[in-house]
């Protein structure tokens, strides 16, 4: 069987979908069979951060209302081996996806894969109810800032009374916080919350940091999981999390301010 | 050193206590009717109302004890987290036949369906108050425990009760007792306490930084607390028509 992880925030643009791709292709470099699906229809974006948008012929819409096969609609990455993704549908709404239909999407892949990661759309709609409702497990996205830290605050509770778990009173889902956009410099200067801050409020453990940092977006626009660059900050901070994910310990960096050396001083190098 | 254990001169105490309990007046006497109404409500008001005791009224039950399977009910209830303690009104035989499931009849202090006299009187449990309309600040059911921190958007009700919250109140979040309220981590959301006219009843926050605080209706939002020792350990409760806040412990 396999494990259901929800990637999920409750507010939007704090990156569940960057997370969802770096973690399923991290998952997948260790040998885990992985598959992520975007339930953000009408908004879907996945397919773009993965570099799959010109393989899309079918999607989970066209799967749950029988208009393709499964197999038809997953496309498999090229880059990892046992990654697979399921895109969104960018021409329905949300109102498509029913609780059944997901149902048998999500016990059909459990068949084959060992982790189902369902990146959730923002909001606590329906999309975002659906993609939590049979998570085995939750990474909650925040960013140090108050309003993202309230929102995974609210899709806990949710998580903790809506999700199918809760519903048939089985053992909870298991939390897991990591924090994205971390930049220790603003941090020191007042301008974003500490992280003893953040996890004092949401009190559930630390999957990992991932440091502010120019590599996310060169990665999405360049359609690769920035896991794959192992030349910056923000790919090991999550290839630490996935490790972590599976067990392993790693201590947490990115924490403190970078010192600059003098060349880097004299020559105004930023970090990639 | 080995110390005799001091004998006690006596073993135990009987005392009479007035308890409000909440009676479940039952309208109909099939419980497949009735145990999933119940489930129903307490759905929408999760954490309420758990393991609390309630006396079955028997008042508006007009069928014979053979219709009416207390023992079915006393298993449904139980799951339902509700404990049933006891039987108030009814026939006797209806009564009997809750005696014969375990569930003793109560008088009702004052009531008007008292039980008969003849009724054995059950030593372990103490009279029963009429259910409580607006809450006296004496009689307050038993203390509601949170263990989870309470998060944005939920939203916590000790009715009847006092409330104790081991972890923090989120903002956002919202805890609502008929008595006091005690918080042992930081309260950042909510906290109402005190009911609709529990004029003594106290918040108290071992790290105070929320967004409203009421008692009996009187309220303060965090703008008007800027002489509230914010961060500290504290305590609010009513002075006059205002509410007063002080620091406590060291």
């Amino acid at each position: 069987m396999a494990q259901v992880v929800v990637i999920t925030s409750g507010k939007g643009g704090v990156g569940k979908t960057t997370s969802s791709a770096a973690i399923a292709t991290g998952l997948a470099q260790r040998g885990k069979k992985t598959v992520v699906i975007d339930f953000d229809v009408g908004l879907r974006n996945l397919d773009l951060i993965m570099g799959v948008e010109r393989r899309v012929v079918f999607d989970i819409v066209n799967v749950i209302q029988g208009e393709a096969k499964l197999n038809q609609a997953l496309i498999r990455d090229k880059r990892v081996e046992n990654l697979a993704i399921l895109p969104a549908s960018q021409t329905r709404d949300k109102d498509a996806l029913t609780k059944e239909g997901v149902q048998i999407i999500i016990e059909e892949l459990s068949k084959e894969y060992d982790y189902v990661i369902c990146d959730s759309p923002a909001g606590i709609e329906k999309g975002a109810l659906l993609a939590l409702y049979f998570a085995d497990q939750a990474i909650v996205v925040t960013n140090p800032e108050v309003s993202s830290v309230r929102d995974s605050d609210r899709i806990l509770g949710v998580l903790q009374s809506k999700s199918k778990r809760a519903e048939e009173k089985r053992e909870p889902v298991k939390e897991h916080l990591l924090v994205t956009r971390y930049d220790p410099a603003r941090v020191e200067r007042g301008e974003m919350l500490k992280l003893e801050d953040i996890q004092e409020i949401l009190a559930i453990p630390l999957l990992g940091v991932v440091p502010e940092s120019e590599s996310v977006l060169r990665a999405s626009n360049t359609g690769t999981p920035v896991i794959l660059d192992a030349e910056s900050p923000a790919g090991l901070a999550y290839g630490d999390a996935v490790a972590r994910f599976l067990g392993e310990e790693r201590p947490h960096r990115f924490l403190e301010v970078e010192k600059k050396g003098l060349f880097k001083r004299l020559f105004g190098g930023r970090a990639a | 050193m080995s110390a005799e254990p001091q004998p006690r001169a006596e073993p135990f105490r009987l005392r009479g206590a007035n308890f409000n309990l909440l009676v479940l007046r039952l309208l109909d006497a099939r419980i497949d009717a009735v145990v999933p109404a119940l489930g129903d409500q307490f759905k929408r008001a999760p954490g309420f109302l758990r393991f609390a005791p309630v006396v079955i009224g028997l008042g508006d039950l007009a069928v014979p004890p053979a219709e009416m399977d207390f023992v079915a009910l006393v298993r449904e209830l139980k799951a339902l987290e509700i404990v049933a303690i006891g039987t108030t009104g009814g026939t006797p035989e209806l009564r009997q036949a809750a005696i014969a499931a375990g569930l003793p009849p109560l008088r009702q202090s004052g009531g008007d369906e008292a039980a008969p006299s003849s009724a054995p009187a059950a030593p372990a449990t103490a009279p029963v108050n009429p259910p409580p309309a607006p809450l006296a600040p004496s009689g307050l059911r038993p203390t509601m425990i949170v263990d989870q921190p309470v998060r944005a958007g939920q939203r916590v009700w000790a009715q009847g009760a006092d409330m104790i919250v081991t972890s923090t109140v989120n903002a956002g979040a919202e805890v609502i007792a008929d008595g006091n309220i005690h918080v042992y981590g930081a309260l950042r959301g909510r906290a109402i306490a005190g009911g609709a006219d529990n004029l003594g009843a106290r918040i108290f926050a071992q790290n105070f930084d929320p967004e409203l605080v009421s008692i009996a209706g009187f309220y303060a939002v965090r703008e008007g607390l800027g002489k509230a020792p914010i961060g500290r350990a504290t305590q609010v409760r009513l002075a006059g028509e205002s509410l007063r806040f002080d620091p406590f412990g060291a």
